[in-house]
């Protein structure tokens, strides 16, 4: 059975600058129900992996799999329905937050499960929210919440979570974390979660995909990338005085 | 106008040259060849026209319009820099909607089917058509930039290209069309058009001036509305790459 997703000897310059190199040689494979926090210092290219895997940006150079099929042979909407990129910035459409959550229903006449969305709602925190409110007008936590749950109702294979949870409280943040959990108990969606919280990732992560010196370090289990990482640039990333504070409160 | 009295008119010119040496502008090179060009143009735009008038030859006509509809497209596809094809994209829009507008004026028999009548309103009306172009393309540009975020939002839910921009398109054509209606509120009020103004000076009726600039002012609502509409339609797509990501565009 071919990986949910592959990606091999992905390379990418910095937009307008080609000489500048982001990353190069990313190579990869997510297996079917896999839950992987992709960890690095800033400037490493996280973000940019995630829009190259979602169809959103381009690679210099190399193929993306999905279910053994390259990505050039498949219809880019086909794609981005099974491979989903939830932003950092969420980004609210035109109209109320109802409006948002029917989006999909919209686009793919998927039907809209009225009893699902407010199961989510409830469980991201958000019980209390008013549907007919301008989504223009939500906080920005609040955002956040209604996108990831806007992403959720297509029901895709793949997520693809960029920091989703910076602009959340710890309580919210932890809501989202449980939602997402069961979410991949129940449907097995495949999960790849950018993430700068050390104690979020051993959380909600099966592996660690380590980024460093322009490239992808390291692919290991978690409990073991926070005992005994592999390379000696992960070492020093969990030593960092701001890392190893939190993950002192683990 | 005599001859004499024509030339008279070049005291505006000396005054402006006067001026120019006089608080050491610089325009006199500028001015000297834009009195030339001026002068030498509308001559000879004279001459073609009492030409084209006298023999009333329907392929001299056509000569002219396509000749005015391929100035139009080359200057309103400057505000399209970057996007491939279009130039063809304008010229396809001016010219389907100089081609509606002429088939209802002369269809209609609202006016009479001679060079003197076609040429001058077909010049309005390209050149109205190149203004929203020109306006809509730089308007579309801008949106696009700033809603590259709600773009990339209903991209990544699996939207197509069209879908991803309809709501950009429909606040960039609303923008483009803006200066034609205010223009149709404020007519005879702030300023006195320039056909109504030649009619009037040239000894024509007052009224039957103005019911002929009313025809233009309402045909100009309608070519605004045809022009951006059809540009919208042909150019959104340049925006995006075959497999469906959003360009980036200086």
């Amino acid at each position: 059975m071919p990986n949910l997703l592959e990606f091999e000897q992905l390379k990418k310059s910095h937009e307008g600058s080609p000489e500048a190199l982001l990353f190069s040689r990313v190579s990869g494979a997510l297996a079917h129900h896999d839950r992987i926090a992709l960890l690095g210092s800033s400037g490493q290219g996280k973000s940019t992996l995630l829009r190259i895997l979602s169809l959103l940006d381009a690679p210099d150079e190399g193929d993306i799999r999905l279910e053994g099929v390259s990505c050039a042979k498949i219809n880019p909407i086909e794609w981005r329905k099974a491979v989903c990129y939830v932003a950092q910035q969420a980004v609210m459409l035109p109209g109320s937050v109802e409006d948002n959550l029917r989006t999909v229903h919209h686009l793919h006449r998927i039907p809209y499960d009225a009893p699902l969305v407010r199961r989510l709602l409830a469980q991201a925190g958000l019980e209390a929210i008013d549907l007919g409110k301008n989504a223009a007008d939500l906080s920005g936590g609040e955002k956040q919440r209604v996108a990831l749950i806007r992403s959720l109702l297509l029901r895709p294979k793949i997520l693809l979570l960029d920091e989703i949870t910076a602009s959340l409280d710890q309580s919210n943040a932890q809501r989202v974390e449980m939602l997402l959990q069961e979410w991949h108990r129940q449907e097995g969606t495949g999960m790849i979660w950018v993430t700068h919280q050390l104690e979020q990732a051993a959380r909600i992560s099966d592996v660690v995909w380590f980024m460093g010196r322009h490239t992808l370090l390291e692919k290991t289990p978690t409990k073991q990338f926070f005992e005994r990482p592999e390379t000696e640039l992960a070492r020093q990333f969990l030593n960092q005085p701001l890392n190893r504070g939190e993950l002192c409160l683990s | 106008m005599s001859l004499l009295a024509l030339s008279f008119t070049i005291i505006f010119i000396m005054v402006t040259m006067l001026v120019s040496v006089w608080q050491k502008l610089g325009l006199e090179k500028d001015i000297a060849i834009g009195t030339i060009r001026a002068a030498i143009q509308l001559l000879l735009v004279g001459y073609v026209l009492q030409f084209v008038f006298n023999s009333s030859h329907p392929l001299f006509i056509l000569a002219i319009i396509a000749f005015m509809i391929i100035v139009a497209s080359s200057n309103a596809a400057k505000r399209g820099k970057g996007l491939k094809g279009i130039w063809w994209r304008v010229a396809i829009a001016i010219s389907a909607t100089e081609l509606l507008m002429m088939g209802l004026l002369l269809g209609l028999r609202i006016i009479e089917p001679t060079p003197q009548y076609i040429i001058p309103i077909s010049g309005m009306t390209i050149g109205n058509a190149m203004v929203v172009a020109g306006l809509f393309l730089n308007q579309f540009k801008r949106d696009i930039h700033a809603s590259r975020g709600e773009i990339e939002t209903l991209l990544s839910l699996g939207a197509t290209a069209r879908r991803s921009v309809q709501d950009v398109m429909k606040r960039s054509v609303k923008s483009s069309m803006i200066p034609t209606i205010d223009g149709m509120k404020t007519v005879g009020l702030v300023q006195l058009p320039g056909m109504m103004t030649g009619m009037i000076i040239a000894g024509a009726d007052p009224v039957e001036a103005v019911r002929y600039q009313i025809l233009i002012v309402f045909a100009f609502t309608s070519s605004a509305a045809i022009t951006s509409i059809l540009l919208s339609t042909l150019s959104y797509r340049q925006w995006f790459t075959k497999d469906l990501r959003l360009r980036r565009i200086a």
